[in-house]
This record gives C-alpha cells, sequence and structure tokens, in this order.
C-alpha cells in the first residue's frame, strides 16, 4: 500500500511540478538569461566606430553573462538589414541590435523600414559631440562665419557624411534654428569630407569632435561651434548652440537594441550588465582613446526610448521642409 | 629622412619582425588567391590578434597583408580567370588567354614582376614624396575626380571590337552603377523596396559572377576547350619580355602611385586607368584581351604602386585612400596612435618601421611568389570537374563573407549567367566594369561639382587640374573617333582610285 500511495504522491507532485513551472516561465526565462549564446548584429561595416564599439563589448559582457557571442557585420543599407534581422528574431534577448543614431536618421529619411515600435533600445552607452569644423583659413570664428554667411547667402558649403546621416541632420537642424542660407554636400566617405575640408575646397564640414581631433591639434581645422548645453572641458573657448539661443545637442549616438517584444525583465538585465560593462575601467579607458570621454555617454533604456522618438519627429520635420 | 628609413630597416630585420612580416606575406598570398577574400576582409579578420601585439609590429603585419594581397589576387585571375582581389580584375584580361595558350607560365611571371617594381615605385614615393604628395592630393576634388573618371570613360572608343557593343556595356555598367541609394540625395533608385539592393550592386559580386563563374559554366559546357596544364614553369626574369613592357611597366608605375594617392578612389581604379592607357598608347591595341604582356604590365604595375600610394594621405593626413586604408586608420585609433598631419612627426619611428617592412615585402613577393605558385598550380592537376566546383565554391563563400548576405551570392550566381551569354555574344566585359567602376564616380562628382559651384558648368574650365583632364580627354576622343573615320576614307579612296 504504502509504495502505491509513494506513487500517488510522487505522480502528483511531478504534475503540480510541471503545473507550476509552465505558470512561472515568463520570470524563469528571464531567471536563466542567457540560455544559449547570444548574437550581436553590427548595423555598420567592419573596422569603423560602430563596429570597434560592439568588438569591445564582446568580451566583457561574455564574461559578465557566462556566454560566448558571436559578432556578425549586416553594413547593407546603413544597417537597416541588422534593425530588420533583429526585429524578426525571437524576442528571447539573444540577438542584440548594436547601432548608431544612423538607425533614427535613416528611419526619418524612409530608408529603414523598421520602426521604434518593432526595437526596444536597452542602452545608450557613446555620445559622441557634434561641431561645426571650419578650414581656418577661410573663416577665424563663429562670428566670422555667420557674418560672411549672411553677406553671400548661398554660397557657404558645408561637408558631411552620407544624404541621410547625423551629420546631414545636424545641418538641416542648424540651418532652421539659425537661419543661415547654407549649403550641404554629403560625401561618401569621412576622409573625403575632411579632404576637402583641408584642400580648402568646402568652407566647413559637421563632424564628430572625436575624430577630427588630430586636425584641431595641428591647426589644419578649427572647431568653431559645439551641439551641447555646456562648454566642453576639454575646449572651454568654443561656443555652443545652446548659448546661441538654439536647443541643438544631438551628436552620433551608439547603443544597444532589441526585438520590442522581449520581455522588460530580460531587457532589464542586460540593461545591468551593459551598465556595469560602462561603469568598468576597461570601458572607461577604451572610451577616452578613442577621444569619446567629453560627455555622459550612458542613458537607460526608458529615457533613450523617450529620446529616439523625440529625435525622429524633429528628422522627420526636418527632412519634410527640405 | 634615410636616418629614419635606415633605423626602420633595423627594426624590421630583427628577427621577430621578419618572421612577422614572411607571415603577413603568407597569409596575404592565400587570402589574395582566394576569390572574394580581400585584403579588407584579412585586415579585419586579424585586427583583434594585433591588439596584443606592440604598434610597429602590429602595422608591419597589417600593411605587409594589405600589400601582398593585391600582389596574389593576379594568381586566380591568369590562371582560372577567377580574380583573387577586384584590384586583379584587368588582370585576367590578357593574362587568361595567355594560360589558355600554355603560357601560364610566362603570364605569372610577368604578373609578378610587374607587381614587385609597381610596389616598389610605390614604396619609394610613399618614403621619399609622403608630405610633398599629400599636398597634391588636396588639389583634387570634385571637378578634378569627374574629369579623372570622364577621362577613363572616353577609351571605351578605342577599345577593340565593335564601337556599339563598347558603348552598350559602357551604359550597363553605368546603368548597374546607379542601383541604390542616390548617395547625395537619399532617394532610392530602381531598388523595388528591396532593402538587400539599397546599398546597390556591389563590386566582388558582380566580378566574381562576370568571370569566374561564367568561366566555370563555359568550360563545363563546352568540354576542354583548351590544352590541359600539366606543367607551370613561372619565369620572372626574362629578358626579351623585360624591354617589351619596360615603356609600360614606369607609365603605370607612376599612374598607380598618382591615382592612389587620391583619396576615396583604390587600386581598382588604378588598374583600370592604367589597362586603358596601356591601350590607348599601344601601336597594336587590337591585340589587348588576346594575350599580351603589356596586358598583364599594366593593371599590376599600377594596382601595386596604387596600393602603397593609397598609404600617403593615411600617413600624411590621416585620410585613407582606400577601403583597407580606412580600416588601418581605424586600427591606428585603437592602438591609441593619433593619425593626422603631425603622425610623422610624432610617430617618425613606427611609420619608418612600416615604411623598410613594405618595402621588404615587394623583395618577398620576387622571392615567395613562385614556390607559393609552384604549390598552388599543383591545383591544376586536378581533373577540370572537380576543380570547377571548388572554384564555385570558394566564389560562393567569398561572396557571402563580404557583407554577410545570402542575396549578394544569388547576384552573383546571377551574373555568372549573364556573363556566360555576353561572352558567347563576344560583348567587351571590360566595357561594363569600366562604366561600373567610373560610373559613380563620375555621377556624383558631377553632382557635387556642381553643388560647389552653385549650378555653375564653367567650375570645370576654371580649375587647372580638371580643365586639362577634360582638354585631354576632349583631345582623345576626337582623334580616336577621327583617325578610323580618316583611315577608311583613305581606303575608299585609293579603292575608287584603283576601280578608275
Amino acid at each position: 500500500m504504502s509504495s502505491k500511495n509513494n506513487i500517488v504522491v510522487l505522480t502528483s507532485l511531478g504534475v503540480a511540478m510541471m503545473m507550476g513551472a509552465f505558470q512561472v516561465s515568463a520570470s524563469d526565462e528571464a531567471e536563466d538569461y542567457p540560455s544559449g549564446d547570444l548574437e550581436f548584429l553590427v548595423a555598420a561595416g567592419a573596422g569603423g566606430g560602430t563596429d570597434n564599439f560592439t568588438r569591445t563589448v564582446k568580451p566583457m559582457l561574455e564574461e559578465r553573462l557566462d556566454t560566448s557571442i558571436k559578432v556578425v557585420n549586416l553594413p547593407s543599407a546603413s544597417g537597416a538589414l541588422a534593425h530588420q534581422r533583429t526585429a524578426n528574431s525571437e524576442p528571447d534577448g539573444h540577438t542584440l541590435d548594436f547601432a548608431s543614431s544612423t538607425l533614427v536618421t535613416s528611419l526619418a529619411a524612409g530608408q529603414n523600414p523598421t520602426g521604434l515600435d518593432q526595437l526596444t533600445p536597452v542602452a545608450r552607452m557613446q555620445s559622441d559631440v557634434m561641431t561645426l569644423i571650419v578650414n581656418p583659413d577661410k573663416h577665424e570664428d563663429f562670428e566670422a562665419f555667420k557674418t560672411y554667411a549672411e553677406n553671400n547667402p548661398g554660397e557657404v558649403v558645408i561637408g558631411g557624411t552620407h544624404a541621410a546621416s547625423p551629420d546631414k541632420m545636424a545641418f538641416l537642424s542648424f540651418r532652421d534654428a539659425s537661419g543661415l542660407d547654407i549649403s550641404f554636400i554629403p560625401y561618401d566617405e569621412e576622409g573625403s569630407v575632411s579632404s576637402n575640408v583641408l584642400g580648402g575646397n568646402i568652407d566647413g564640414m559637421f563632424g564628430e569632435i572625436s575624430s577630427t581631433l588630430s586636425y584641431i591639434e595641428s591647426g589644419d581645422m578649427k572647431p568653431i561651434l559645439v551641439f551641447a548645453e555646456e562648454r566642453l572641458e576639454n575646449f572651454p573657448e568654443i561656443p555652443t548652440t545652446v548659448e546661441k539661443g538654439w536647443d541643438l545637442t544631438d551628436g552620433n549616438e551608439r547603443g544597444v537594441f532589441v526585438n520590442a517584444e522581449t520581455p522588460a525583465e530580460i531587457v532589464s538585465q542586460i540593461e545591468q550588465a551593459l551598465k556595469a560593462v560602462y561603469d568598468s575601467d576597461e570601458y572607461q579607458s577604451y572610451e577616452e582613446k578613442v577621444n569619446l570621454h567629453y560627455r555622459e555617454g550612458w542613458m537607460g533604456s526608458e529615457e533613450y526610448q523617450q529620446k529616439l522618438e523625440e529625435n525622429l519627429e524633429l528628422y522627420s520635420r526636418l527632412i519634410e521642409q527640405t | 629622412m634615410l636616418d629614419g628609413f635606415l633605423s626602420g630597416l633595423s627594426v624590421v630585420l630583427q628577427p621577430m619582425n621578419l618572421l612577422i612580416l614572411m607571415s603577413a606575406v603568407f597569409i596575404g598570398f592565400v587570402g589574395g588567391a582566394l576569390p572574394g577574400i580581400s585584403g579588407v576582409i584579412l585586415v579585419v579578420i586579424l585586427l583583434p590578434v594585433t591588439y596584443g601585439m606592440d604598434a610597429t609590429s602590429a602595422f608591419m603585419l597589417l600593411t605587409a597583408i594589405y600589400g601582398s594581397t593585391v600582389f596574389s589576387g593576379l594568381i586566380t585571375a591568369i590562371l582560372y580567370r577567377a580574380p583573387g582581389t577586384p584590384e586583379a580584375v584587368m588582370t585576367s584580361f590578357d593574362g587568361y588567354p595567355m594560360t589558355q595558350r600554355g603560357e601560364a607560365g610566362k603570364a605569372l611571371g610577368i604578373g609578378v614582376l610587374s607587381s614587385a617594381i609597381g610596389g616598389l615605385v610605390g614604396t619609394i614615393a610613399l618614403i621619399v614624396f609622403t608630405p610633398l604628395l599629400a599636398s597634391v592630393a588636396l588639389k583634387f576634388s570634385s571637378p578634378e575626380y569627374f574629369a579623372l573618371a570622364i577621362l577613363g570613360l572616353t577609351v571605351v572608343a578605342s577599345l577593340g571590337g565593335k564601337l556599339m557593343y563598347g558603348l552598350i556595356g559602357a551604359g550597363m555598367g553605368l546603368f548597374i552603377a546607379t542601383i541604390g541609394i542616390d548617395p547625395l540625395t537619399g532617394t532610392s533608385r530602381y531598388t523595388f523596396g528591396s532593402l538587400n539592393l539599397a546599398e546597390g550592386i556591389g563590386l566582388i559580386p558582380m566580378i566574381v559572377g562576370l568571370f569566374a563563374i561564367s568561366e566555370v559554366m563555359k568550360r563545363a559546357t563546352g568540354g576542354h576547350v583548351h590544352q590541359p596544364l600539366t606543367k607551370v614553369n613561372v619565369k620572372i626574369f626574362d629578358s626579351t619580355i623585360m624591354r617589351k613592357i619596360a615603356a609600360t611597366l614606369s607609365r603605370s608605375s607612376i599612374l598607380g602611385v598618382a591615382i592612389g594617392i587620391l583619396p576615396g578612389i583604390g587600386a581598382s581604379t588604378a588598374a583600370m586607368v592604367s589597362y586603358s592607357e596601356a591601350v590607348r598608347w599601344s601601336k597594336h591595341p587590337e591585340d589587348f584581351g588576346k594575350g599580351i604582356p603589356e596586358g598583364i604590365a599594366a593593371p599590376e604595375a599600377a594596382n601595386n604602386a596604387a596600393a602603397m600610394g593609397a598609404l600617403v594621405p593615411l600617413f600624411a593626413l590621416g585620410i585613407p585612400g582606400s577601403g583597407t586604408t580606412a580600416i588601418i586608420l581605424g586600427a591606428f585609433i585603437m592602438h591609441g596612435l593619433q593619425p593626422g598631419p603631425m603622425f610623422m612627426a610624432s610617430s617618425s619611428e613606427l611609420i619608418y618601421a612600416v615604411f623598410a617592412g613594405l618595402f621588404i615585402v615587394n623583395f618577398m613577393i620576387l622571392l615567395f611568389s613562385k614556390p607559393f605558385i609552384t604549390l598552388f598550380t599543383k591545383l591544376l592537376n586536378i581533373p577540370y570537374s572537380a576543380l570547377g566546383p571548388i572554384i564555385i565554391m570558394c566564389c560562393i563563400v567569398g561572396t557571402y563573407s563580404v557583407r554577410n548576405s545570402m542575396f549578394d551570392v544569388w547576384l552573383m550566381l546571377g551574373f555568372g549567367v549573364l556573363g556566360f551569354l555576353l561572352e558567347k555574344l563576344r560583348f567587351p566585359l571590360v566595357a561594363i566594369i569600366l562604366g561600373l567602376v567610373l560610373g559613380p564616380i563620375a555621377e556624383s562628382e558631377l553632382r557635387r561639382s556642381l553643388a560647389m559651384s552653385q549650378g555653375d558648368m564653367t567650375i570645370f574650365m576654371s580649375r587647372p587640374i580638371s580643365a586639362t583632364l577634360i582638354g585631354i580627354a576632349c583631345a582623345l576622343l576626337t582623334v580616336s573617333i577621327l583617325v578610323p573615320l580618316y583611315k577608311r576614307y583613305k581606303k575608299r579612296r585609293l579603292y575608287s582610285e584603283s576601280a578608275s
């Protein structure tokens, strides 16, 4: 009898455990995360800033999550394929999209079909500083630049990379705010923009301070306006957009995205792991090495989501106006 | 400068560094010889490996790989018409016909010698003239690039074969080049809403398909169309040939350096322009494409010279001259170096060690290419029924790896079929590639020029370099159209005189 009883008890216990397992499966999934290897999709080609960012984060996150990570570059269509593949992936937080602000600029320009409703931003980790940089032989400082542009409408030419890039958005928002009659030429590569500024073929460019630092130090280029709230500690002499009365502070940002249907617990788990990476000395010394330490890069999931939505609205409006 | 070079040489000649250089050359040989695996990919793969090395060794490794891949693309281009790298496409036009005639060894020898000479000329220019050349490169802006592309396109009129086919081919290339997102306005062109087409048609799927795949198809359908190759005896120094190609070599090397230093234009374009000019200046342009030594010497000297030339703006200004150098630029930054106008001054030791390393690499190419090619040609003993599928497999893997895109693989296979059909019609594939490579430069630089001048067309004439280039293009075009007309007129008069 007792053995029979035992069987009944064991069976019912087993059933109860299975039922319980089904009920708590969602939170279990989050507890088990990650349950396998992760895949990082890089929305850019190999060797660029976003790729370096991804490959720097990879070993640090591998260590913290105790898993192994595969990195795949999907540069086609300004990374739109990477966003699409992320949005179509299993919503279990195992496919992460590493992207730059190009995600939202190309969305505004209609070149990226994956909307912000299909992706959840996990965190922003880098925020580069956008600057207006000129050839010092052409314009001495921002006031001289502005006066020249006012007196010679339509003649000032500014360069940048690509037609739907953060550079272009900086140009559009600057032109919109300042009311200056200036024009923009998109180049395929950053090198072509720099060489045209250095050679004096164009008046200046919109670009990140990190990538032009060497020209600034040598005196071949001069930043005359930074897109920031406050003057940068390292460049106290450059005026900011905000002090000129223009609320323009966006630069190129880099962050991590997952499928929008990913459970909130998992998103916050990844967010915490990324935050730990961000705060590590190892990561901070990388930021310093690539000159991305001028301002705080970190932004949590919710705040970043809100910021991206605001950006999208602004960029869409600016593109519509042109 | 000589001091710097000599101290650089002493760094390079340390056994460890020599070993690094040798392995770099070997890696470059293998990667370059495989269709689809280009220098860009190899450098990206090895980038993380270099983070643990000291900066000097790391950059000797990366630049040596870069230099040797540009060379070794010619091996498969000549043997199987499967260009190992985009830089070697032009080499297959005359290299492969020579292989078909049983002159593979001769063709490879010319290729090796031309590469090494082009590379040396490029390296010497790099060492001696870097600061000077960099300032010349800055004089080039959109109007000059436009003029250069036009000059390159006019050669269609001088290519052998039917002029109409040449024009159609170039037009086809120009059309394919417009597919994708317009670089200036961001408008989608001929993409039919497909994300895969947004970036345009890649050069690698197109080249690999048109050349390698179509050739495998041709051989599969035509049985053994040429003599089986069992023994390839590479002869690098052949005095009669050397005398024959000396003029082409010197012109192409200089042209290669000149084009290589321009930011944004790489060794593939240099090889193309150099081939075009070799055709234009030749006394017998109709022989190009049928397998003549000049047809190998011109692109090979130019692409290797250009590869070195592309390093000039990188070292002097921090501006990459091509795709691979853009990645090397990223690597400098990851190593905590600051490329830019001050780079030569602040890191001169490193730079001269890299220069000395490249100098040695060109000799290593001369020295090691023969045993490597011998090893490689052992493959020729494999029956084509097995080799053909191996080539196709390499093409698929290589094409996929460029963008991790299966779409590109289908595209490549599609171009294979297209190339096969076009060749049956005796269509000049050169013209298509010419249109594809030069088309985007011509189009976008024309529009950028006009944006610079607020729509004023005189910008092309008011800038001395672009005015000169356009002038030369017009003159050459006129000559190449008038000369055949005059010849025909003379022939007709002769005919009517003799008739009367």
